[in-house]
């Protein structure tokens, strides 16, 4: 059982490549002002994480047994996103039409977010075993 | 419709039975997981199927709640396999779950009506 698995790594991974994608594509259709397509990539690529963190979390689920309630994939997401966005901003890859400030304030109301995610995951952790869900240690 | 409906509830019964019959086969004595599969059909005379990815995945738990251990041992061909047995907590265990949930079966009435 680990808390930093195989799944969780590949997770991450993938979601970087698509953060820098979507960054790049990002800037480029706000500098082109094709606004309406950047509407399309943020729908995209949200979807696209959402269907990774699916794949990657079932998988983990059946191979782990580590229950968490999500947060390591929330947590993951959280810092992946957060560090691939202020290095390409300090790197200054970004377009003259976005701010750090977006940045800032969105990794603020995730945070909050983020803790009562953990507040929760510690309220349940109290239904398992040695990080093993009741319901889940007897087949 | 007889046989559909027994069908369905015996689906339901067997669900969550899988952790009894690996029990008994340990307590039987060390297996490796090929072994414990034989072990099971055998003793379920061929009612309870387990996978291996299964099995696998149980064991893994089982262990880390240290119910299980194991130890290494030759196998017939090939590579060392994990020989698994019961630790004390897992032999506490399936005692209480004896006693608490089968050994009822052996006492009246419900013997007489089982058996009736």
């Amino acid at each position: 059982m680990k808390i930093i698995s195989r799944n969780l790594l590949l997770f991450a991974f993938l979601l970087l490549v698509y953060t820098l994608l979507f960054r790049f594509g990002l800037g480029s259709l706000l500098t082109a002002e094709k606004y309406g397509l950047v509407a399309l990539i943020s729908v995209l690529y949200g979807g696209i994480i959402f269907l990774t963190a699916w794949t990657t979390g079932r998988r983990d689920g059946r191979e782990n047994f580590l229950f968490d309630a999500g947060f390591r994939w929330n947590m993951t997401t959280y810092v992946v996103w957060g560090v691939a966005s202020e290095a390409w901003f300090l790197l200054g890859l970004h377009s003259a039409h976005e701010t750090i400030r977006v940045v800032h304030i969105t990794l603020l109301i995730w945070g909050g977010f983020l803790l009562l995610h953990f507040i929760l995951f510690l309220i349940l952790r109290r239904r398992t075993i040695k990080g093993v869900h009741k319901t889940d240690i007897f087949e | 419709m007889h046989e559909e409906l027994l069908n369905a509830w015996e689906e339901t019964y067997k669900k969550g039975q899988l952790t009894l019959w690996i029990f008994l086969a340990l307590k039987e004595g060390p297996k490796y997981v090929n072994e414990l599969q034989e072990t099971i059909e055998r003793f379920s005379k061929g009612t309870i199927r387990a996978e291996e990815q299964s099995l696998y995945r149980t064991l893994r738990k089982f262990y880390h709640l240290k119910m299980v251990d194991f130890s290494s041992g030759k196998g017939h061909k090939g590579p060392d396999r994990k020989y698994y047995h019961l630790t004390p907590l897992g032999q506490s265990l399936l005692q209480s779950f004896i006693e608490r949930n089968i050994l009822l079966f052996f006492e009246d009435p419900l013997k007489e009506l089982l058996l009736n």
